[in-house]
Parts: structure tokens; C-alpha cells; sequence
């Protein structure tokens, strides 16, 4: 540590800038794991819901929606249904409006729909089956939600193409960058390389003092951006809590593993702060390691 | 013991530093290489040291073959030779204590408080015992040298080379430095290359005279008139 802060002190520009620049990556590598897992949980969220929701007329007779449900089945576009008949929909109703008692004394079982809660096999089948439903005289109202899922869908593939696109450009910006300021560092001590070589310095001496800068510059700059991640994440949490109000969580299965996302998880922080980190000291140690290779 | 035999060695653009030189220097020797400036004092050191290479010849330091195209050692080789040059080549930015620490460091072998030890064992023999912490540029250029003597004689380094390292120092202050050469002279090999013929003439040692890249006299003991 002793001789980190007096190669700091020895190249103040050069550190500074290498600080820069690996703090500017790890931000924006950060900020690309958290929005890219964020949307991607959306995703899996919104997957989960009922991909058609279809409400019958109060009144319709359970036996015609079970032949309409049993037709669907037949089609083999259907992976699931889900019949939720009025005291089902009246327990939902009680349950999403437990906290308003004017609510619940204006409605009873009687004047709420009966349901169905459609999942089919691929996407594009969903187009047909709404279709289907449409024209059954007993149905009220067909609920499709294949546009927004077709939406994030899209917005989450491009994202997730843009942010390969852009790390991968981050990467070697990064790695020139910082072979660059470590070539500039070796200049700057050339005289005391010279005298260590005559003194009989092995390679991996000289070079050690190198990686071990870029070490702890790796250290520092993935706590600092991880520090200001989040205090803009809290910054914005009630923002977000707003926004994202009605989804009471968002998880990720990761290898089986069920990773909690939102409500802001420490597991989740603490595992993205550990990724940027080891990227982070990968990629200080790497250039380093070429630019001495280079250059000592 | 260094043993230099039909050594040539021609510079790039083809003037010669050294034509055929031969000599053999015994373990703790003490040998002075005079001669005036392109003689090829410095290009002695500097083979020695394996820095260049020769044309032609071999040279044996401690039983190595340094010319041997195979050799592999020099790690090994510049372990064992203190270095000291007339423009110091001290570490501005490190205290006398880890300039000198620097000598022992690189060997990889000692703990902190053998390192303590053995850079006080030095500054003790150059009268620096009491500059430890001080920084370079707090020293005159007297006890700049004497840093870099302290770092060269450090550990266990066998051969000291010191090439023309009273170049830059006032009269009084050269003597200080010999005084101190005096001193390690019986445990260490010296090859000590001077312009200075008082010095030569007063310490008595042998004298290698070196023109145009060949030795002109091998002086076992004694004075020598330029």
C-alpha cells in the first residue's frame, strides 16, 4: 500500500488518469449489469402473467365457457388455462382492496365476470386465439397483451446487443488507454528500471510494483463507481417505486438459483459490485501486464 | 576472479573499444584502468556487466563464461557486482536508506530487519549512518557518492565496479571516497577506472593503462606517470 501511494505521488497525472478511465468503465459496466438484469426480469415478470385474459358475461353459463376452454385445449396452441369463476374473481377483488371497505361493500360475487387466463405455447399463436374469443357471443372483453410483451421483448434484445456492442468497445478503449498511461509511467521511470537491472533485479520485481498499482487502482475505482451507482439507485427509488407500482417484486432465475431484484436487494448489489470488480481488476492487470510486457 | 581473453569489441559504426585485450584480475584485487577518454575504460565495466556484448574473446567472471552464447545467468552475475558510477544513478524520489535497501531487495532473499541490518553495516563504512532518512537532493555530491558506494558494497556483492566515481567531486571530498575504497579493499575485488593519476600514485595499486582500446602496461604495484 506503502508503495502505491508513492508511485501516486511519483506519477500523479498518470494515475489519476488511469483512475479515470477504470472508473468510467466499471460505472458504465455497473450500470449495464443492473439495467440489462432489471429488464430482464421485467421480462420474466411480464412472461409470467396471463398472456390473454379473457372476461365472459356475468351471467354465462359455467358450461359453455368449459366448452370453449376444452376447444382451446384441443387446438394444441394452448400450454395452460386457467378457469377463475366469480367467487374466485370476488376473493381476488377482496384481496386487491382489502384497504378499501367502500370498494368492497359496492361489489359482490354476482357482477364480477368469470374468466379465463390463457398461456400459449409460442407467441404467435396468441393472435388467433383472441381472435377465437372474440367472437364468441359470451365473452365481454378479451384482454391481449401480446404487443407489450412483443415490445419489451424487442427493447430487451436490442439492449442487450447494444450493451455487447458497447462493453465490447469499452474493453479495448479501456486496455489501449491504460497500456498507453503505463507506458508513460515506465518512461517516467526509466532511470530507476535501468538501475534495477544492473543491480540485478529478476523481470517479475520490476514488473511487480506495475500490477500491483494497477491492482489497488482496480480496487478503488470499482468501489467508487459502485458507491455512486448507489446513491443514484436510492436517489431514484421513489421514482422507480412509483413506476413500478403493482409488481410487488422482480426476481431472476439464474441456474436454478432465484435472485431477487426488486425491492433493492443487497444480494443482488453485492453480486453486480463483485462482477464490476473482478472486471475491473482483470482488465487493470491485463493491460498492465501487456504494457510491461512491452515496454519494461 | 575476472579473466578477459582476446576480447574485441567494435561499436556499431565500426570504431574499435577494445582490440584483443587480455588480462586476469585475482579475487579481491583492487586494479585501477587508466587511460585517456575512448581508451576503453567504461567498455570494460560495461562487458563486464554484460550490458553490450563482445565481438570476440571470452570473458570468465566467477567461473561464469559470460561470452558463452548460451550463458543465462546474468541475474546471478549482476548479483554478485556492485556497481558505482560518476553521475551516482541515485533514486531521487527514495530516502538513503531504501536507495540503498534497493541493493539487497533485489535479491529477493533477505526479511526487513536483515535488510536493516545490512544498510546500516554500509552506511556505517561510507559515514552516512546518520543521513538514513534524508532524500538525495539534501546531499552534497560527495555524500551522493557515498550512498551509491553503500548500495554497491550492501550484501554480499564480491566485485565492485566503479567507473570514474570521483569524476565529479572536489579534492577533499575524493579523498573521503578513497578513504572509504581503503576500507572495503581487503573484502571485496575493486576495478576502479580514473583520470585521476594522484589517486593512482598514492594507493599503490596495480595499474592497467589502457589507449586506443589496447592495454599499453600492466603496473603489478606502483606509481604511474601519465
Amino acid at each position: 500500500m506503502k508503495d502505491f501511494i508513492i508511485s501516486i505521488k511519483r506519477t500523479p497525472f498518470q494515475s489519476t488518469a488511469s483512475f479515470l478511465i477504470l472508473f468510467f468503465a466499471l460505472f458504465l459496466t455497473l450500470f449495464l449489469i443492473i439495467t440489462i438484469t432489471f429488464s430482464e426480469s421485467l421480462l420474466s415478470y411480464i412472461e409470467t402473467r396471463p398472456q390473454i385474459t379473457t372476461y365472459f358475461q356475468p351471467k354465462t353459463n359455467e358450461n359453455e365457457i368449459f366448452k370453449i376452454r376444452d376447444e382451446l385445449n384441443a387446438s394444441g396452441k394452448i400450454l395452460s388455462i386457467k378457469y377463475i369463476n366469480q367467487k374466485q374473481a370476488f376473493e381476488i377483488y377482496k384481496k386487491m382492496n382489502k384497504d378499501n371497505p367502500l370498494l368492497l361493500e359496492m361489489v359482490s360475487a354476482d357482477i364480477l365476470p368469470p374468466s379465463l387466463e390463457i398461456y400459449a405455447k409460442k407467441p404467435i399463436f396468441l393472435p388467433e386465439i383472441a381472435e377465437y374469443l372474440k367472437k364468441q357471443p359470451t365473452v365481454d372483453e378479451v384482454q391481449f397483451q401480446k404487443d407489450i410483451l412483443d415490445r419489451l421483448l424487442n427493447l430487451t434484445s436490442i439492449l442487450r446487443n447494444v450493451s455487447l456492442a458497447f462493453f465490447i468497445y469499452l474493453f479495448l478503449m479501456t486496455v489501449i488507454v491504460l497500456i498507453a498511461i503505463t507506458h508513460f509511467k515506465i518512461a517516467l521511470k526509466k532511470e530507476e528500471i535501468e538501475i534495477l537491472n544492473l543491480l540485478g533485479a529478476s523481470y517479475s520485481y520490476i514488473q511487480k510494483p506495475f500490477l500491483k498499482e494497477a491492482f489497488f487502482m482496480a480496487i478503488f475505482a470499482s468501489i467508487s463507481s459502485f458507491s455512486i451507482i448507489l446513491v443514484i439507485l436510492f436517489y431514484f427509488q421513489p421514482f422507480l417505486n412509483s413506476y413500478l407500482q403493482g409488481i410487488s417484486s422482480l426476481s431472476l432465475n439464474i441456474l436454478s438459483f432465484n435472485l431477487l431484484i426488486w425491492p433493492i436487494n443487497w444480494d443482488f448489489l453485492l453480486i453486480s459490485f463483485l462482477i464490476t470488480s473482478f472486471f475491473g481488476i482483470f482488465i487493470s492487470l491485463f493491460s498492465t501486464f501487456l504494457a510491461t510486457k512491452k515496454y519494461l | 576472479m575476472i579473466v578477459f581473453e582476446n576480447v574485441t569489441k567494435k561499436f556499431p559504426l565500426g570504431n574499435v573499444a577494445l582490440d584483443n585485450i587480455s588480462f586476469s584480475i585475482e579475487d579481491k584485487e583492487f586494479v585501477f584502468f587508466v587511460g585517456p577518454s575512448g581508451a576503453g575504460k567504461t567498455t570494460i565495466i560495461k562487458l563486464i556487466l554484460k550490458e553490450i556484448e563482445a565481438n570476440s574473446g571470452s570473458i570468465l567472471v566467477d567461473d561464469f563464461d559470460i561470452t558463452d552464447k548460451n550463458f543465462s545467468k546474468t541475474l546471478i552475475l549482476r548479483r554478485n557486482l556492485g556497481i558505482i558510477f560518476q553521475d551516482f544513478k541515485i533514486i531521487y524520489e527514495k530516502n538513503v536508506f531504501e536507495n540503498i535497501a534497493l541493493s539487497l531487495l533485489v535479491l529477493e532473499k533477505y526479511s526487513y530487519a536483515q535488510i536493516k541490518e545490512k544498510v546500516r553495516e554500509a552506511l556505517e563504512i561510507v559515514g552516512l549512518i546518520k543521513k538514513e532518512k534524508v532524500f538525495p537532493i539534501q546531499l552534497s555530491s560527495g555524500e551522493l557518492q557515498r550512498v551509491a558506494i553503500a548500495r554497491a558494497i550492501a550484501g554480499e556483492r564480491k566485485i565492485i565496479l566503479a567507473d570514474e566515481p570521483t569524476g565529479n567531486l572536489d579534492p577533499k571530498t575524493t579523498w573521503q571516497i578513497m578513504k572509504i575504497f581503503k576500507k572495503i579493499e581487503k573484502e571485496k575485488t575493486i576495478i576502479f577506472t580514473t583520470h585521476n593519476v594522484d589517486i593512482v600514485n598514492s594507493l599503490q595499486k596495480r595499474v592497467i593503462v589502457l589507449k586506443d582500446g589496447k592495454i599499453i602496461k600492466d603496473i603489478k604495484k606502483g606509481k604511474y606517470e601519465f
